[in-house]
């Protein structure tokens, strides 16, 4: 079946249904195709909270400052200044819309410490303002009669004349193939956590938004640019907030000692992400963690602040561990959690391929450079979902009506049958993931180095061959979740190349990029972004783009 | 740590695999939930394991055909609700130690939902009426650009407890009035109800309490505890409810057999210190619902004929006079 | 053993046979029963839904009476049961609210310290009186009888007030005694279910539906009766029985005893001493089972 609409997003999480939401109220015919349910979304997952300079002696400036030092001077400044300058303006509207942000004395938004912060900046509810803006804006949606597509899968994108036509997407429930056919593709599908193991990241996150544009002609940017979450749960992976340390939590060795004020005197704790997670990953390589941990101590805050709070968190380790953050220190490590990298766009959301948007986590503007920030990706998916909705919306009406995508249905079809007919092996998708992302964290991790990003492309082109021979273990028409795991899958190892294929080119050490070999930040050679460009079975074509400086000049970054 | 698992399996394509076990037909109200075919799997675990670790593994590594809705693992995301022996639950928060009985832990699409396939199963009667209670902020008219309403934390923290509803549906596939009354509208809709009648930032708190006071809304739930019992975040639904109860009598929405029902028995045991069951009938229906009253006429005969009619004139407790004073002083609109 | 008693409303009034049953068994368990002649009603959930203040005010008066005389207070209601449990432990987990209930019954001279724990006869058979002199009175053992549990939501619901998680046994306390008295157990998926009772008055149809289709499985299963430890689900399981027949097009002819009823049967009391000849749906069938008449 083909249907049309103006524009079609791809993904119902906060970047996708807010650009849904500005493109509909511009006037636009949206569609919504998402693979599960808008409230599944892994932006629920997010914890401690969205980022702006609303405080009186807060500025934009600041807020700017503090990102893009964060960024290690990766990030465009001038999108930078658009997201920090829009950062009040945006809240405020998801206080308007109903959000219940915490409240000060005075009954107004009030903050609370977050990670590479000068100032308290971040507004949060509890330990779920992910959970409270994703269902919100879902109730948003609602009101505005927005068309979703729920638990269609995303094949493939239409291209036509050179510009994005839409999306081929499988009806999970009928096992039915559609074209959703638009003038405008919006693809803010989320990250790829997935291809890392273990990783904070939900089942659901395999990188679909990233190896569609990709395979489409839009470049990966700072794929490299891998973030490492300081305080994951021991065993699961879980996140456990960076507000813990907000509200005041220590990180402990197996000595009891705050290693913190050694790497980061002023900041301790609350340094960058990538600050905290090379000290612990320090202090475990030196011997000095329990079983691959280190300890965040919550027991010295009391109950008032710890089940107040961090109230989630607290049940997490509960459930998971059985420990109780008010009586015991909970083991957490390091673990893959986002993906400052991704499909390279402007601060409009356009990508190089006319046609085609992205936005928030898949997105790479870029605001984040070699390191976010905390609470600054539930910001960047407000503001850059509502800029692409904008642009996209205007950018439409230019757009002729078209009759095509016949072809790439039935084709996608054919590809769709043959991959369900494939005879059974002995291999499985899921112990090739789990091999590859086993192998990613342990060679493409917090700390890097030629040999480890060498042997990386080697087990991943060999998994890349692997793959193309494993079959589906279901041939089922309904909800044939085998197929899109098969799927997901082949998003997954293409884009662990572009991962390992930047990390072996970028010779120098940067944000969330470690390298042993070369240790030190190389501004006169690498203050630059390095693109990744689909080649088909050839390896892919390599660009690079200068870092755009607009006020603050690179400097060294310590906390 | 060695576990094993029934699964509930449902193909609508008809193919099952041989060892797929006919399970019995479910009881009325669900008679007509096709029943599964029940396939047993052994997985071995870690001890803190919890059921949605079982099925991955299954479908991951013995049967890839087995469908079911997963995300996050970690009970945020609401993806993986089911029935775990019996009972509504998330397979992400189930540990399979607490769970197993007479050696296995039993789980399946609820019947009390259409099922899709396996342990997938429509969510359509769940969302229909999310949709139903107008569950988007209806805005007062808002302050000054960049600036906030101006509200207590305290009025906030009153919503947090519904906002922490991850959409789930445990309650609802387990809520015996929505499987006997298709019509309503479910503990989840109504705590979301609750969350924006109570939002001080919401213009419609008047209409929308006579819109949930109708037909299928608040006075349609049986106060059974199932939905507190059953949610796992704790949002408690039904506490959501009676709140709302509460602020749709004091605005003035009382022409329900509901609150007639809450004013009979009010004034009953303010008067004798007990309930009187003869007179609660009659007042709740309301004097003039002729056909109500009339509805009730065999079952009170069968009770005469029994003996079991209470008796005409009600007795007073002793001390009653203490209980009229409490009445007096926090009684509210029962003085 | 000294017990506080709040006979609830229904046994004093649509159910005069549960009261009868109740304490005729009484001396046989070593129960010696302090009514609380002047306890109120305990507002059955409803009155605390409309007033949560009056709710507890209410109850706390009956609490207090209870601590004065021993600090047990034991029910023979499910939803007097539920009540009184919700209150205590709301008293214990907000003082406040204590604190304020004290205000009002203080005029009435009562103060409610905390110290009462209210047990349904269920619980207290289980945990007080014990299995082993349970079994020293059991005279007519119930062989032949096949009976469905029904525990009525309030004494199950939530968990936490009603000390569930610490005794989970409490979840099958039913099952357990029907097998203690000699009869054999039904095992279905409504014992744990609503009955409809709540809806009675404002919502007829839905709730005979809940209480008959539950009756239905229970007799589809097996059962000859079922047992019930809470008077309200009673008239809607007994009382209520034809017209919930009729609301689910089936028939039930399923008779339902009270707890009290089913441990007298079995303690070697008569059908007529326990009123058994005064139900809406006649018990003589099951009674047949046991070869009694009635």
């Amino acid at each position: 079946m083909i249907t049309d609409h103006d524009i079609v997003v791809l993904g119902a999480g906060l970047a996708g249904m807010r650009a849904a939401l500005e493109a509909a109220r511009s006037g636009a015919s949206v569609a919504v195709v998402t693979k599960v349910h808008p409230l599944r979304s892994h932006s629920n997952a997010a914890q401690g909270g969205i980022n702006a300079a609303i405080g009186e002696t807060d500025t934009w400036e600041s807020h700017a400052f503090d990102t893009i030092k964060g960024s290690d001077y990766l990030a465009d400044q001038d999108a930078v200044e658009i997201m920090c300058r829009e950062a009040p303006a945006d809240v405020m509207e998801f206080e308007h819309m109903g959000v219940i942000f915490y409240r000060n004395a005075e009954g107004k938004l009030g903050t609370r410490a977050f990670g590479g912060a000068s100032q308290a900046r971040t507004y949060f509810v509890g330990d779920i303002t992910g959970q409270a803006l994703l269902v919100t804006l879902y109730d948003q949606i609602l009101k505005a009669g927005v068309k979703v597509y729920e638990e269609w899968f995303a094949t493939s994108l239409y291209m036509e004349d050179g510009r994005c036509r839409g999306v081929v997407a499988l009806e999970m429930i009928t096992g039915e193939l559609h074209l959703v056919r638009a003038k405008a593709v919006i693809n803010g599908a989320g990250g790829v956590g997935r291809v890392y193991e273990p990783s904070t990241n939900a089942l659901i996150c395999t990188g679909d938004g990233y190896g569609l544009a990709y395979h489409a002609g839009a470049p990966l940017m700072d794929m490299e640019m891998v973030q490492y979450h300081p305080t994951t749960l021991a065993g699961s992976g879980f996140l456990m907030t960076e507000a813990a340390r907000g509200e005041g939590a220590y990180l402990l060795n197996s000595l009891g000692e705050r290693f913190m004020m050694t790497y980061a005197p002023k900041m301790k704790e609350l340094a960058s992400r990538d600050v905290v997670s090379r000290s612990e990953a320090t202090e475990i390589a030196a011997g000095r963690g329990i079983d691959g941990n280190v300890l965040l101590d919550l027991r010295h805050l009391g109950p008032a602040i710890v089940l107040k709070k961090l109230p989630q968190v607290h049940e997490m380790a509960l459930d998971y561990l059985g420990l109780d953050m008010l009586k015991d220190p909970i083991p957490v490590r390091p673990g893959m959690h986002y993906q400052m990298g991704g499909v390279k766009t402007d601060s409009d959301g356009q990508t190089p391929v006319p046609g085609l948007y992205a936005a928030g986590e898949v997105a790479c503007v870029s605001v984040h450079g070699g390191n976010r920030l905390g609470a600054n990706s539930l910001l960047d998916t407000i503001v850059f979902g509502r800029r692409s909705g904008k642009h996209a919306a205007a950018y439409v009406k230019t757009v002729p009506d078209s009759n095509g995508g016949e072809k790439l249905l039935r084709s996608e079809q054919n590809r769709i049958a043959d991959l369900l007919a494939r005879p059974y092996t002995g291999e499985t998708h899921a112990r090739l993931r789990l091999e590859l992302a086993v192998m990613m964290d342990k060679y493409v991790g917090v700390y890097r180095d030629e040999a480890g990003l060498e042997e990386a492309l080697k087990q991943q082109q060999d998994i890349k061959k692997r793959y193309a021979a494993v079959a589906v273990g279901d041939k089922g028409r309904v909800y044939n979740q085998a197929l899109t795991f098969a799927l997901e899958l082949g998003y997954m190892i293409d884009i662990a190349e572009t991962i390992i294929r930047s990390a072996i080119l970028r010779k120098e050490s940067r944000g969330a990029q470690s390298r042993t070999d070369y240790p030190t930040r190389n501004d006169a050679e690498w203050l630059k972004h390095i693109l990744v460009h689909y080649r088909g079975d050839k390896p892919p074509e390599i660009s690079y783009l200068p870092v755009t400086i607009t006020k603050w000049k690179p400097e060294a970054r310590t906390y | 740590m060695k576990f094993t698992i029934e699964v509930g399996r449902y193909n609508p394509e008809g193919t099952y695999a041989d060892n797929a076990v006919q399970g019995e037909p479910y009881p009325a109200p669900w008679s007509s939930s096709p029943p599964r075919r029940y396939q047993t799997y052994e997985v071995d675990l870690p001890e803190h394991a919890v059921v949605l670790d079982a099925l991955i593994a299954i479908r991951e590594y013995q049967d890839e055909s087995v469908a079911v809705r997963c995300a996050c693992r970690s009970a945020i995301c609401g993806s993986c609700a089911m029935w775990v022996n019996g009972h509504a639950n998330l397979a992400c928060k189930s540990k399979l130690q607490e769970f197993t009985k007479d050696g296995k832990t039993r789980v399946e699409s609820p019947p009390s939902m259409p099922v899709i396939r396996d342990l997938v199963w429509d969510m359509k009667p769940f969302w229909d009426n999310h949709r139903r209670v107008t569950p988007w902020l209806e805005n007062k008219p808002l302050p000054p650009p960049m600036q906030e309403y101006v509200v207590s934390n305290e009025s906030m923290e009153e919503l947090i407890q519904e906002v922490t509803c991850i959409s789930c549906g445990c309650c609802l596939m387990d809520c015996e009035s929505f499987a006997v009354n298709p019509d309503f509208m479910g503990p989840h809709a109504l705590a979301k109800a609750y969350r924006y009648a109570a939002d001080p930032r919401d213009a419609e708190t008047h209409e929308r309490l006579g819109e949930y006071s109708q037909h299928g809304g608040i006075w349609d739930c049986t106060h059974c505890f199932e939905c507190v019992q059953q949610c796992p975040k704790g949002v408690e639904p039904l506490e959501q409810i009676l709140k709302l109860r509460r602020m749709a009598v004091d605005a003035g929405y009382t022409r329900n057999a509901g609150t007639r029902h809450a004013d009979a028995f009010a004034n009953s045991v303010k008067h004798s210190g007990r309930l009187n069951e003869l007179t609660l009938l009659p007042k709740s229906v309301g004097f003039f619902n002729i056909l109500g009253q009339l509805q009730t006429l065999p079952s009170a005969f069968n009770m005469i004929r029994a003996g079991k009619l209470p008796p005409i004139i009600h007795k007073t407790i002793p001390g009653v006079k203490r209980i009229k004073a409490i009445f007096d002083r926090v009684g509210g609109r029962f003085k | 053993m000294k017990v506080a008693f709040h006979p609830g409303c229904v046994s004093k009034g649509a159910c005069p046979e549960l009261y009868i049953s109740a304490t005729k068994i009484a001396g046989t368990l070593g129960l010696e029963l302090q009514e609380l002649t002047e306890a109120p009603c305990t507002g059955a959930g409803v009155l605390s839904e409309q007033n949560p203040e009056l709710g507890d005010s209410l109850n706390a008066l009956t609490l207090a009476m209870a601590e004065s005389m021993g600090g047990t207070l034991m029910t023979i209601c499910s939803t007097c049961q539920g009540v009184l449990s919700s209150v205590n432990h709301t008293f214990e987990k907000k003082p406040e609210r204590l604190e304020k209930a004290n205000q009002t019954i203080q005029d009435q001279g009562y103060t409610y310290k905390g110290g009462t724990t209210v047990k349904h006869l269920l619980w207290l058979l289980f945990e007080d009186i014990g299995v082993e002199k349970l079994k020293s009175v059991i005279k007519r053992p119930l062989t032949g009888l096949k009976i469905a549990p029904f525990y009525g939501c309030y004494i199950l619901r939530p968990s936490d007030s009603l000390g569930l998680k610490e005794r989970p046994e409490r979840k099958t306390y039913l099952e357990q005694l029907i097998e203690l008295l000699g009869a054999e157990r039904v095992d279905y998926t409504g014992s744990g279910k609503c009955c409809g009772f709540p809806m009675l008055t404002f919502n007829r149809d839905k709730s005979l539906a809940m209480g008959g289709n539950h009756i239905l499985e229970a007799k589809e299963k097996g059962a000859d009766a079922m047992v019930t430890p809470c008077p309200l689900c009673h008239l809607n399981l007994d009382g209520q029985q034809p017209d919930a027949a009729l609301a689910i097009s089936r028939p039930l002819e399923t008779p339902i005893f009270h707890l009290p009823q089913l441990l007298g049967l079995a303690f070697g009391f008569s059908p007529e001493e326990l009123r058994l000849d005064h139900h809406v749906v006649s018990t003589k069938k099951a009674l047949e089972k046991v070869e009694l008449k009635v």
